[in-house]
């Protein structure tokens, strides 16, 4: 680090924390200018996030701008990680609230795509991950579903943060109130559920409408595999078919 | 061969499901990973490490054997387990992966380009000395309780920072540490997931260094939390860094009393 740059992060520190006093130099906990003891463990962990050459902020990112702003937390982020993911009362309804205006639909409406593609997008973990080993942008998202989600009740190498998907159509349905849900799950599942562990692939801008209509085919088309019930749940496991490895988590 | 044990032992520890291990499907999985498996290749790790560290090397020509790991210098037994920890001499809280670069400079003369200190981690072709290293002197810890200490205020300062980023959420994927590690019985595909709030499975996992079977290398715990930081979509944590000792004090903190496995094996 400059000596400019240090003093850079440490003027936007001393702005944010109003920590003004011994500002001098960052970069190392043994800076004998100030005394971190000081700081609550919130304003130590910004600091390690952002001040501290902890993490390599300048790296260029997919949607834009560097991995400093991926950093930040939006305001989903932050409640929920304040109230460690159990929100009460008001947050819940504001988080609930802020969620439904997140809401975005397609301009020809929510429509089912195709299953094949939606299949391959729902294993999928590839995408976003930056660091040592940066996806390449250019490459199609997926939405890793099955890290979390049984869907296919023939795919062995299921998840299980989630609820079970397997034949989600032929139990839902294929409405229009069913598609529409479903539609909002993937885009901010916060409507439904606040502070759930989902990711909101819609809203992050993760997955593009087209993923998510062959996803949603995936999910709801009768002639998907995911709406294939199976005869014996316990026959034909064979191990040697299990991937395993990359998961994309 | 390695491989096909890996998958097979997935698939068991999701279909038995508990008997063993307090009816963890994390642990039992684990449980009989070890007991495929006859040997554990870190062993081969752990004896070059041993090598490594008696040996007079660097500019110097001297050896790590006065190297200070928090309980005077050249005690290896228990130190591991008593870190991260504040050490007066750099005035900063450290693990042992900073703790050995910190002898290897200030000991042995090595500098920060030197293939010893520049080569953090191991590939198919190549093991990385520190690795072996740390392999060595954690294994002196095998078998004890899990014990940080908490005695300085920056080491209780770090511990619950470390804390809060474990709670953090960030990035495309609105993930925290906490998604997750905090439901018991969960996995991702296949891998069963540790979680903080069972001191045993949370004292296996955090049981760093160990053979990963799936890399076909020793890995190390700077390594995991780089690995964990990636899966998030969330900005690559530098190695050593202030950040990545909070994560592993509060990550240590969590297992105190429980037995460290060093080193372990992993999927
Ligand atoms: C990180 C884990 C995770 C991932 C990845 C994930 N989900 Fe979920 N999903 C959940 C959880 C957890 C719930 C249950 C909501 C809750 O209680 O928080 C859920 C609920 C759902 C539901 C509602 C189920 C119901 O009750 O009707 C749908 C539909 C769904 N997910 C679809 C998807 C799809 C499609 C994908 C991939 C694009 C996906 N999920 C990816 C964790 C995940
Ligand atoms: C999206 C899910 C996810 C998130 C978020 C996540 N991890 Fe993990 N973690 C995993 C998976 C999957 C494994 C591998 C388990 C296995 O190998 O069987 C793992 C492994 C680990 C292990 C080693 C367990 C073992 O015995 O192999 C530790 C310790 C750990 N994670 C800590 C963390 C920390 C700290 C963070 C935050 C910086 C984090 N995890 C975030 C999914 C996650």
């Amino acid at each position: 680090m400059t000596n400019k740059t240090r003093y850079t992060a440490c003027m936007g520190l001393a702005l944010s924390a109003g920590l003004l006093a011994g500002c001098v130099q960052v970069g190392a906990q043994n800076d004998e200018k100030r005394d971190f003891t000081k700081m609550s463990p919130e304003e130590y962990a910004d600091y390690l996030i952002f001040e501290s050459d902890s993490f390599n902020l300048a790296q260029e990112v997919q949607e834009g701008g560097t991995a400093r702003e991926r950093m930040q937390q939006d305001e989903l982020q932050r409640l929920c990680s304040e109230t460690r993911n159990r929100p009460h009362g008001e947050i819940a309804t504001r988080i609930v609230t802020m969620a439904r205006a997140s809401f975005q639909y397609p301009e020809d409406g929510i429509q089912l795509g195709d299953w094949e593609k939606g299949r391959e997008l729902a294993r999928s973990g590839y995408g976003f991950r930056i660091g040592h080993n940066y996806d390449n942008p250019e490459r199609t998202v997926g939405g890793n579903c099955y890290a979390c989600h049984q869907m296919d009740p023939e795919e062995l190498a299921y998840g299980n943060i989630g609820p079970s998907l397997s034949n989600y159509g032929e139990l839902r349905g294929n409405t229009e109130a069913v598609r529409r849900f479903v539609y909002e799950m993937i885009y901010n599942p916060h409507a439904y559920f606040p502070c759930t562990s989902m990711p909101r692939m819609g809203h992050n801008e993760f997955l593009t409408q087209d993923s998510i209509s062959h996803i949603m085919a995936y999910l709801l088309d009768a002639e998907s595999p995911v709406n294939a019930r199976k005869k014996d749940p316990d026959a034909e496991v064979d191990p040697a078919a299990a991937p395993s490895g990359d998961t994309g988590f | 061969m390695f491989k096909h044990v890996l998958i097979a032992t997935a698939l068991a520890g999701s279909v038995v499901g508990g008997a063993a291990a307090s009816d963890s499907p994390y642990l039992t999985g684990r449980e009989q990973l070890m007991m495929l498996a006859d040997d554990n290749p870190a062993e081969l790790t752990e004896w070059r490490g041993e090598d490594l560290y008696h040996e007079p090397r660097g500019p110097r020509n001297v050896s790590l054997e006065q190297c200070d790991f928090g309980l005077g210098p050249g005690v290896l037994e228990g130190a591991y387990v008593q870190m991260p920890r504040y050490f007066e001499d750099t005035g900063r809280v450290m693990d042992l992966e900073s703790r050995i670069i910190h002898c290897m400079k200030t000991l042995q003369g090595f500098t920060e380009e030197d293939d010893p200190v520049a080569r953090k981690h191991s590939s198919d072709t190549r093991e990385a000395d520190l690795v072996a290293i740390y392999t060595y002197v954690a294994a002196q810890s095998n078998g004890m309780a899990w014990n940080p200490p908490m005695d300085h205020p920056m080491e209780r300062l770090t511990r619950d920072a470390g804390e809060v980023l474990f709670h953090r959420r960030a990035g495309s994927m609105d993930f925290g540490c906490v998604s997750c590690h905090s439901e018991p019985r969960k996995r991702i595909r296949l891998s069963f997931l540790p979680v903080t709030s069972n001191q045993e499975e949370w004292s296996k996992a955090i049981s760093w260094p160990a053979y990963r079977i799936g890399h076909g290398v020793v890995r190390s715990s700077q390594h995991r939390v780089r690995g964990c930081y990636y899966q998030m979509r969330q900005a690559g944590v530098k190695f050593g860094s202030d950040a990545s000792i909070a994560i592993l004090s509060y990550w240590t903190d969590q297992a105190r009393g429980g037995e460290a496995t060093l080193p372990d094996l992993k999927r």
